[in-house]
């Protein structure tokens, strides 16, 4: 049985469910959004842990997952910076001044999603100059493909700052993390659906129930995922 | 031994080769078809995105052409010319890029270029940032396709005869005019399939430029990274578009080698 899971996802540790049920897992990961257009094209996977509840929401709609989308864990938005920190980023609000280079994920990519809820909160606060939201575009150098990308960009040293999720910031060791305002760092809902042409539906099915039972909830805390 | 006459050969050779041949081409086809088909094509090709990728695109596959020719011409030159010690060495390193695969080459890129490169380091303390600009775009393009160039124009320069070159020296011609009257002109056909070859691969180019370059619409996002870039996205027409692009680009190429090879055919065949 193969679970698809976003890139954010690829380090969690699915063993528990196998010792509970004699099952051979296969993990594949990537961009949420690129999984979806996967599974659209017929790839055999049989769950679907996206970054967000949009994906699978998507699948379900057009039939190829069956309802309902599963909320599982959350997550938070960390900005990170390279350990030297070239940019001197002391705050989110140094991510609109000119010449930062900033690195980000595409148009489609959850998290871009949430980086923009992020912004505009951010730019309501005191200390945010107007056209902080623009600035902040302006200076993106680059759109990766997924968080995984940007964070290697910025691990690297060849990005000043860049905005991924809090569970990936905390795994590399190469990026510092930069406090954002915890009343503007949205709350990522992660969700996870059976996909309706799999032919092990049963074993799918009791992969979420396990993933959402205390097995799995136990692994999602360790590896820092706030849970529902 | 004994060849059988073509009127008794057996037809089912030619039939498996061309069920073969469909089936290598069968995905090629699959996504063509699919881009026209199902309007892909029609909808997305004008998009600003796709438009925006396949000007940069030739932009910089324009510029990487130029500068190949800048470096591999003068290169392909001596070590065609030149025999000396350690050739066989610097012609390796040259073949290099054609065997690596393009990730290697973007993170190698990125140790002599990036920020904290050999040369990134102090260019940037110059104020001179590549990675993420046009240029490294252009730069990564340049260092995959120009072995290409210079592998097809060294070969045509070991094929021009050495005694129409010395017969134009006992004419009194100097060596500038020896090159530009017999040489380059006699070795043309070889580097206009060069030249043809390597903006194929620089058209193509992906992995170094997504690692050292990044992906920014109109800056760094050529028509190979808006492919990816937008299935990774989870658009897939805007994905098909831009590939059937790419496709049509590619079949233009190997046809436009076809008639360079015809052209040199019938020349050979005039004279």
């Amino acid at each position: 049985m193969t679970v698809a899971v976003a890139a954010s996802l690829e380090h969690v540790d699915v063993g528990g469910f196998e010792r509970i049920r004699p099952v051979d897992l296969a993990v594949a990961s990537g961009s949420s959004a690129a999984l979806r257009t996967q599974v659209e094209q017929g790839a055999a996977f049989s769950v679907f842990l996206s970054a967000d509840l949009e994906q699978p929401r998507l699948l379900v709609e057009a039939g190829l997952g069956e309802p309902p989308v599963v909320p599982f864990a959350h997550n938070r938005l960390a900005l990170v910076v390279p350990a030297h920190n070239p940019g001197r980023i002391t705050g989110p609000a140094d991510l609109g001044r000119a010449g930062v280079r900033i690195v980000a994920a595409a148009e489609g990519v959850p998290v871009t999603g949430y980086v923009r809820l992020l912004l505009s909160a951010l730019s309501r606060l005191p200390g945010y100059p107007p056209g902080f939201e623009t600035a902040y575009l302006e200076n993106v150098v680059s759109r990766e493909d997924s968080v995984a990308a940007v964070l290697a960009k910025v691990a690297l040293g060849e990005a000043d700052a860049g905005l991924v999720y809090a569970t990936d910031a905390r795994r590399s060791r190469n990026v510092a993390e930069i406090v954002i305002p915890a009343d503007a760092n949205p709350l990522t809902t992660m969700g996870a659906v059976v996909i309706a042409q799999a032919g092990d539906r049963s074993d799918a099915r009791a992969f979420l129930a396990w993933l959402i039972g205390p097995g799995g909830r136990a692994e999602l805390g360790r590896q820092g995922f706030l849970l529902p | 031994m004994t060849v059988r006459p073509a009127s008794r050969r057996h037809a089912w050779p030619v039939a498996l080769a061309w069920g073969l041949g469909l089936l290598l081409a069968l995905p090629v086809l699959a996504l063509a078809g699919r881009a026209v088909l199902g309007g892909a094509l029609a909808s997305s090709v004008t998009s600003p995105a796709v438009l925006d990728a396949l000007v940069l695109s030739l932009l910089t596959t324009a510029c990487s052409l130029l500068l190949a020719a800048a470096i591999g011409l003068p290169l392909a030159l001596v070590l065609a010319r030149r025999r000396f010690r350690g050739a066989w060495l610097l012609e390796t390193a040259v073949d290099l890029p054609i065997v690596l695969p393009p990730s290697v080459a973007g993170l190698a890129l990125l140790l002599v270029l990036g920020r904290r490169g050999i040369l990134g380091g102090p260019l940037e303390a110059l104020g001179v940032e590549i990675p993420f600009s046009t240029a490294a775009v252009v730069i990564a393009q340049t260092f995959v396709a120009a072995p290409f160039l210079i592998r097809a124009a060294r070969a045509g320069f070991v094929a021009v005869s050495r005694d129409l070159e010395d017969a134009a020296r006992v004419d009194g011609a100097r060596e500038r005019d020896v090159l530009m009257a017999v040489t380059l002109p006699l070795a043309a056909p070889a580097l206009a399939a060069g030249l043809v070859m390597a903006w194929a691969r620089a058209l193509g180019e992906f992995g170094a430029t997504i690692m050292f370059a990044g992906s920014l619409a109109g800056r760094t996002r050529t028509l190979p990274l808006l492919v990816y870039g937008e299935f990774q996205a989870g658009d897939l027409d805007a994905s098909i578009a831009a590939a059937a692009v790419l496709v049509l680009a590619a079949a233009g190429v190997l046809v436009a080698v076809r008639v360079l090879r015809w052209g040199r055919a019938l020349e050979v065949g005039a004279t």
